[in-house]
C-alpha cells in the first residue's frame, strides 16, 4: 500500500454513519471508515450492497441520515454552500454511467473542472490535450459523446475526473466498459495520481484487477462495511509499476 | 468570461422570452409615452391658467340700469379683498383703453366703449407656486360685493386635472402590472428551463460549480433574450407613436406642440429595454439561486 501521511488529517472519516433514502430503509449501516491521504482502496460488494451510496456520501451528494462525516478535516454537516463547493473541487468522480455532457465535445467535457475553477484557457488547452492523448483520444478531441464508443466515453469521464489533480478520486466501475488491457492502463493512471498524493477509492466487481493491484478492499455487505487488508499481490504490482510495465 | 456549459439551445425559452419582452416593452413604452404627453399638456395648461384670474363687476343691473354710483366703491372693496389675499401678487382694473383694444378686432376702431354694457374687469395675477384659496376669496366677494363674479380657469381645470390624474394613475397601474407579469413570466420560464437541464446542472454542481457560476449563465442568457426582444418592442412602439402622431396632428393641433417629450422623458423611454433586461437578469439570478438550494 502507498504509505499514508499520518501527519495530516485523514481525507475522509466516517463515524457511525447511516444512510437512508426518503421512504426507504438503511442502505448503509454504522459505517466506520478512515481514508488516509494518498491511500488506495477498492470498494467491493454485490449489486445493491451500497457502493454507490457510499461514494455519494464521499462526493457530498448526500448527507448521512445518522452519524458524522469529516472530509479533509471538516465536518460536512457544518459546512456552508461555499465551503461544500470548495471541497467538491478537491474530489474527482468517475460515474458508472459516465455522465458526460452530450452537447460538449470531448475536449470541453474534460476541460469542465478546470474552467469551473477559473483556470486560464491556454493552460486548459495544454492540460486537456495532454491528458486526452494519454488516454488515447488525441484524435477525438472534437468528437461529441454520441459518436463515441462506451470505452471512449469512459476514458473521457476518467480524464475529466483527474484533470484537476483531485485530492480524492472516486470511481464507480471505471473499467466496466473497457477490455482488460485498457482497464489496467487506466488503473495505472489512477496509481500515478495516487503516487502524487491523491487518495483513490475505486468501486469495482473486477476481481482480477483487485488481485493484480492488491490494494486493500472496502467490502460492503448489506450496507455494512468490512475492511480487507492489502493482499500479497501488492508488492508485485508496485514493482511492475515502478518499472513502468503495464502488463501482468 | 461567462461560461456556456448549459445547453440552452435545447429549451423553448429562446422563443418565449424575447416575445414576452417584446410585448411588455411595447405596451410599457406606449403607456409611458402617453403618460408623459398627457403630463406635458397638463403642465402647459397649469402654467398657462394658473398665473391669472379675472373678477367681473357688472356695470348695469338686471334691469339694465346703470350702477355707476356704487361701482367705484365696489371696485375698491374687491381690490382690497384681492390684495389682502395670500397668493395674490397684484390686482389691477382693466382700463377703458385696454378694453377698447381687446374689443377692437370684433367691433372696429371707432368704438365708443361707454355705450356698451361692459362689466368692469379686474385682472388678478397670482403666485403659481402658492395659489390663493379661491373658495375663501369667492366667499368674501359674495359677502361684501355680491355682484362681483370670480372667473378662474383653475376651477374647470381642477375637474380636468382630476380626470387626467386618474388616467396617469391607471397608466402607473398598467406599468406595475407589466412589471409583475414580466417577473412571474421570467420566473416560470427559468424554472421550466432548470427542470429541463436538471441533470446537467446537478453534474456541474457536483464537479464543483458554485451557485454563482450556474446562476450567472442563466441570468446572462436571459438578459440577452429579454434585451433583444425589448429592443424590437421599443422600435415597434416608437414607430406606432409616430404613426399616431402623424395621423392625428390636425385633430389636436393646439395640444401637440405642448406634448413634445423632453430629453429626460426620451431617455426614460429609450431605456425601457435596459430596465426590463435588468429586471429579467435579477429575477433569473434569484430564481436559479432558489432552485439550487435543492442541491446539497
Amino acid at each position: 500500500m502507498i504509505q499514508s501521511n499520518k501527519l495530516t488529517n485523514p481525507v475522509a472519516e466516517f463515524n457511525g454513519v447511516f444512510l437512508r433514502y426518503p421512504g426507504g430503509h438503511d442502505v448503509l449501516k454504522e459505517i466506520q471508515l478512515t481514508l488516509e491521504p494518498a491511500s488506495f482502496h477498492f470498494l467491493t460488494g454485490e449489486s445493491g450492497a451500497g457502493k454507490t451510496s457510499l461514494l455519494r456520501l464521499l462526493y457530498l451528494n448526500h448527507l448521512p441520515s445518522k452519524g458524522r462525516i469529516r472530509l479533509f478535516g471538516q465536518a460536512v454537516d457544518t459546512l456552508n454552500r461555499r465551503q461544500r463547493t470548495l471541497i467538491r473541487r478537491k474530489i474527482g468522480v468517475v460515474f458508472q454511467d459516465f455522465q458526460l455532457l452530450e452537447h460538449l465535445n470531448a475536449f470541453d467535457n474534460v476541460a469542465l473542472p478546470l474552467r469551473i475553477e477559473g483556470v486560464r484557457e491556454s493552460e486548459v488547452k495544454r492540460h486537456v490535450t495532454e491528458l486526452l492523448a494519454w488516454v488515447g483520444l488525441e484524435k477525438q478531441l472534437l468528437a461529441y459523446p454520441d459518436t463515441l464508443s462506451g470505452g471512449e466515453k469512459q476514458r473521457i469521464a476518467i480524464a475529466r475526473a483527474v484533470i484537476n489533480r483531485p485530492q480524492l478520486l472516486l470511481a464507480d466501475e471505471p473499467t466496466g466498459n473497457v477490455d482488460d488491457e485498457l482497464a489496467k492502463r487506466l488503473l495505472y493512471l489512477f496509481l500515478e495520481l495516487n503516487k502524487l498524493g491523491t487518495t483513490v477509492v475505486i468501486a469495482t466487481h473486477n476481481k482480477q484487477l483487485i488481485k493484480h493491484f492488491g490494494f486493500p478492499e472496502l467490502h460492503l455487505k448489506e450496507g455494512r462495511l468490512e475492511v480487507i487488508p492489502e493482499n500479497k499481490y501488492m508488492d508485485m504490482a508496485m514493482k511492475l509499476f515502478a518499472r513502468g510495465e503495464k502488463h501482468d | 468570461m461567462i461560461k456556456k456549459d448549459i445547453p440552452f439551445r435545447e429549451d423553448t425559452a429562446k422563443y418565449f422570452l424575447p416575445w414576452m419582452s417584446f410585448l411588455m416593452v411595447f405596451i410599457a413604452v406606449l403607456a409611458l409615452t402617453g403618460g408623459f404627453k398627457i403630463q406635458n399638456i397638463l403642465n402647459t395648461w397649469q402654467i398657462g391658467v394658473s398665473g391669472s384670474m379675472t373678477v367681473q363687476i357688472p356695470a348695469y343691473d338686471a334691469q339694465g340700469k346703470s350702477r355707476e354710483a356704487v361701482l367705484d366703491e365696489e371696485i375698491e372693496q374687491v381690490l382690497t379683498i384681492l390684495r389682502s389675499s395670500e397668493g395674490v401678487l397684484g390686482a389691477e382694473v382693466v382700463s377703458d383703453e385696454q378694453m377698447k383694444a381687446l374689443m377692437e378686432p370684433w367691433m372696429g376702431g371707432e368704438l365708443d366703449i361707454q355705450l356698451l354694457p361692459l362689466p368692469k374687469l379686474i385682472d388678478v395675477s397670482v403666485d403659481a407656486q402658492n395659489l390663493p384659496n379661491l373658495t375663501t376669496i369667492k366667499s368674501e366677494l359674495a359677502k361684501q360685493v355680491p355682484s362681483a363674479v370670480l372667473d378662474s380657469h383653475r376651477i374647470w381645470l381642477d375637474s380636468l386635472l382630476k380626470i387626467i390624474h386618474m388616467v396617469i394613475e391607471l397608466i402607473s397601474f398598467v406599468l406595475v402590472l407589466l412589471i409583475l407579469t414580466a417577473t412571474f413570466t421570467v420566473m416560470y420560464s427559468t424554472n421550466a428551463s432548470l427542470s429541463v437541464h436538471q441533470p446537467v446542472i446537478a453534474l456541474i454542481h457536483m464537479i464543483g460549480a458554485g451557485d454563482f457560476y450556474i446562476a450567472i449563465q442563466y441570468a446572462y442568457r436571459n438578459l440577452k433574450l429579454i434585451f433583444a426582444g425589448g429592443c424590437f418592442g421599443l422600435l415597434a412602439s416608437i414607430g406606432l407613436v409616430f404613426l399616431i402622431s402623424y395621423f392625428t396632428r390636425y385633430l389636436f393641433v393646439d395640444f401637440y406642440p405642448n406634448a413634445v417629450l423632453d430629453t429626460l422623458q426620451w431617455g426614460l423611454i429609450l431605456s425601457v429595454p435596459v430596465w426590463v433586461g435588468i429586471l429579467g437578469f435579477i429575477t433569473t439570478y434569484l430564481t436559479v439561486l432558489k432552485y439550487l438550494k435543492r442541491f446539497l
